[in-house]
């Protein structure tokens, strides 16, 4: 054979296969509709929403679903990718401080309406507590149907609070001041090593835990213009002081680098007494050691003893958002499927103990009988939301280094302070 | 068959690979010089806008970029010398032991497993030894003999945080420039040690004359590879800075291109700080080559 045929018979081949894909692409269209959904890992939600699924699939036979998991960190960056290189999922969701710059970049659909079911953006917001759609709601429109609405409170070990000679019902930290002391007292340590730390932050997650905080103090992130950074002022300062005397530089009672306390904290295998968490913990715990659930208590934010503001740990949610690049059919579908998961609030609750505030839940006796609903509730009302902006993930990530700089490398608050709004500053002029 | 017919299918048989080369590699090396005169944003649907210079010289006056060349050069030289030094011992006991083959192969098995084990699951193994109850704290405790155990803060303190990356990556590449260099070490003629011994030259002498100069191609080859690997170095440092270490000690150059691209969302920024690493890898070894070149030595 001359090479020449060879090589028209290649590109002949090649252009062959071309035409068969982009008409398979279009019989897709017009055919059944397949859609990606990407999420963070949770077993007990896992096994709920792949029975709902099951169930819609069988109420929508065009429709199937795929339903992916990640964990929680590693998806932020698997979803940003996916969307830079035109390849993200149909349906996916991560923190309220995180998807905020997908909804101002465009690169989710406003919610259809019509698909749910709704003949307003008003008379969907009637249906669930004001607080539900901040963080999805941009430009008169709503961006994401919400998956959890959450605030965080302290979990607490009663049987190392009484161990100490603690007890777990009236000893608990009301204040700041105090959570050192009590955590204090529930270390141990062998010379400088920590065997159990009494209490630790959830450190990647500064908008959550740590600015609320400042925000107690008086302190705010941006101006009240939003054009600058004011993360050195007096209550920045003091709060810096405050993690610095906490970490290992200090009184040595835990700092980043240690795991994860959340996690080990459901271990009760005496690494941690108290950790902060948001009420879906608690089904956590039942999942994996269901043995420890008398001896676990969930007790209110702290407040500072001369905080300004009365706020607990910002609230903030997870929203089904729907990709705006998907074809029309797809999303159509998509946010019929939210709805649908959107519409089992008493098994959300029950079963995985997340919250999807819509008024009708309030009045089941599933809320009313949730063990602890009624701690994160009240401390949600003078809770703020978690701060949402198209820089929120770059401005965590100034946070971060801040408090990194005065546990660990011996910063000095102010400078670091200085050094925080300088970036920060950086980043808003971007 | 004419030449010309021949070569024909010369062509034809090195076109895929051609092909694979050019989409696979140099595109993207091309796309990424072009990328790094523009600004964009990774999440953008916008088309990027040239704004020429500019990324360039936003990074080389960035504080934040100055600070990962001054890491990366730490790591890289605080890796490379250990790396190229004791992995040649390492490989010349190996060969030393000839006679026993079983327990030479153990021993190769042994120093290069961990360079087949990934830079993340090494770096994850290695967190929990670093942990402060971990065994790094509990042997230099019980070395030290110390009476109440103290916490060296591998992970927390930055010249700790340095330490610990070149420990972790020590431990999974001597194991490969081992095995180079036993490669290149089983090449030398034994023909010449043993008419070196006839002259009565000693073990040291035998190992300066004989063993480095015939062995300058190899070490050529892994001081450039070590160099490279060394500078291009990332997924040990994003493990640690996940966990809570201090970024600033350990934010080397790629893990500083990962950060601006994907945190930062600037994917100008970070191509044009692709290309200035790799500007200088190119340079280093050009000149690397140079140097070397020179020195070559042939007993044949």
């Amino acid at each position: 054979m001359k090479p020449l045929s060879v090589l028209l018979a290649c590109v002949l081949l090649l252009a062959g296969a071309t035409l068969a894909l982009a008409g398979a692409g279009q019989e897709e269209a017009a055919g059944p509709v397949n859609l990606v959904y990407w999420t963070h890992e949770d077993p007990n939600r896992t096994q709920l929403e792949e029975k709902l699924i099951a169930e819609f699939q069988s109420q929508n036979p065009n429709i199937t679903v795929e339903r992916e998991t990640s964990p929680s960190g590693p998806i932020r960056e698997k979803i940003l990718t996916a969307f830079a290189v035109q390849k993200a999922p149909d349906i996916f969701n991560i923190g309220a401080e995180e998807e905020w710059q997908y909804i101002t970049g465009e690169r989710v659909a406003p919610v259809d309406l019509e698909a749910i079911g709704y003949s307003s953006y008003k008379a969907l917001q009637n249906d669930y507590l004001p607080v539900t759609f901040n963080g999805a709601s941009y430009d008169g429109k709503i961006y994401g149907l919400p998956l959890e609405i959450t605030n965080w409170c302290i979990y607490i070990n009663n049987k190392y609070y009484r161990e100490v000679g603690l007890d777990p019902a009236t000893d608990y930290p009301r204040t700041w001041e105090q959570m050192v002391a009590v955590a204090e007292k529930l270390t141990i340590r062998e010379g400088e090593v920590i065997k159990r730390r009494g209490f630790d932050f959830r450190y990647p997650y500064y908008l959550i835990f740590w600015v609320p905080m400042a925000n107690q103090l008086g302190g705010t992130v941006l101006s009240s213009d939003g054009k600058s950074a004011v993360v050195d002022s007096a209550a920045w300062i003091k709060l810096l002081q405050y993690m610095a005397d906490f970490g290992p530089n200090g009184r040595n009672l835990g700092a980043p680098t240690y795991t994860n306390a959340r996690k080990t904290f459901n271990r009760d295998d005496n690494s941690i007494a108290m950790c902060i968490s948001g009420l879906y913990q608690y089904d956590r715990i039942k999942a994996e050691n269901e043995a420890f659930l008398p001896d676990v208590s969930i007790v209110p934010y702290p407040r500072f003893k001369d905080a300004v503001s009365d706020n607990g740990a910002a609230v903030y949610g997870h929203y089904y958002m729907v990709n705006a690049s998907s074809s029309p059919a797809a999303q159509k579908a998509a946010w019929k499927l939210n709805m649908y998961f959107c519409s089992h609030v008493e098994e959300f609750l029950d079963q995985i103990g997340l919250t999807i505030p819509s008024k009708k839940l309030l009045k089941t006796a599933v809320y009313k009988n949730k063990k602890f609903a009624d701690v994160f509730i009240d401390d949600m009302a003078t809770a703020n939301f978690v701060m949402t902006h198209e820089s929120g993930p770059q401005i965590q990530d100034v946070l971060s280094e801040m408090v990194q700089g005065v546990m660990l490398t011996k910063v000095p608050p102010a400078e670091a302070a200085r050094r925080g709004k300088e970036k920060i500053d950086d980043i808003l002029r971007q | 068959m004419g030449i010309r017919r021949r070569q024909y299918w010369g062509w034809i048989f090195v076109l895929p690979a051609v092909l694979f080369f050019a989409l696979f590699s140099y595109f993207p090396m091309i796309s990424s010089f072009v990328a790094s005169f523009h600004a964009k944003d990774i999440l953008s649907l916008k088309a990027p806008k040239f704004i020429g210079l500019q990324n360039y010289i936003y990074i080389f006056t960035s504080q934040d970029f100055l600070n990962s060349i001054k890491a990366t050069l730490i790591f890289a030289v605080g890796c490379f010398i250990p790396l190229v030094s004791v992995s040649l011992v390492i490989a010349t006991i190996v060969v030393s032991l000839r006679r026993f083959p079983k327990i030479q192969n153990v021993f190769k098995m042994i120093y290069y497993s961990p360079a087949i084990v990934s830079g993340v699951v090494s770096a994850t193994i290695w967190l929990l030894i670093f942990d402060p109850r971990g065994l790094a704290n509990q042997f230099i405790n019980f070395l030290a003999n110390n009476p109440t155990p103290v916490d060296f803060k591998w992970l927390a303190l930055p010249a700790m945080a340095r330490l610990s990356t070149i420990i972790i990556y020590f431990w999974k590449y001597v194991g490969y420039f081992v095995i180079i260099y036993f490669a290149g070490l089983v090449s030398i003629p034994t023909s010449l040690y043993e008419v070196a011994e006839i002259d009565g030259a000693s073990a040291w002498k035998k190992f300066w004359r004989i063993t480095i100069p015939l062995l300058m191609p190899t070490i050529e080859f892994v001081l450039i590879v070590a160099f490279v690997q060394c500078v291009r170095t990332f997924s040990i440092q994003y493990v640690f800075v996940q966990s809570g270490s201090p970024r600033e000690a350990i934010n080397v150059v790629s893990l500083n291109i990962y950060t601006t691209a994907l945190q930062y969302h600037s994917l100008g920024r970070a191509t044009a700080m692709s290309v200035s690493l790799f500007c200088f890898i190119l340079i280093f070894t050009v000149v690397q080559l140079r140097i070397y070149r020179s020195e070559r030595v042939s007993y044949v």
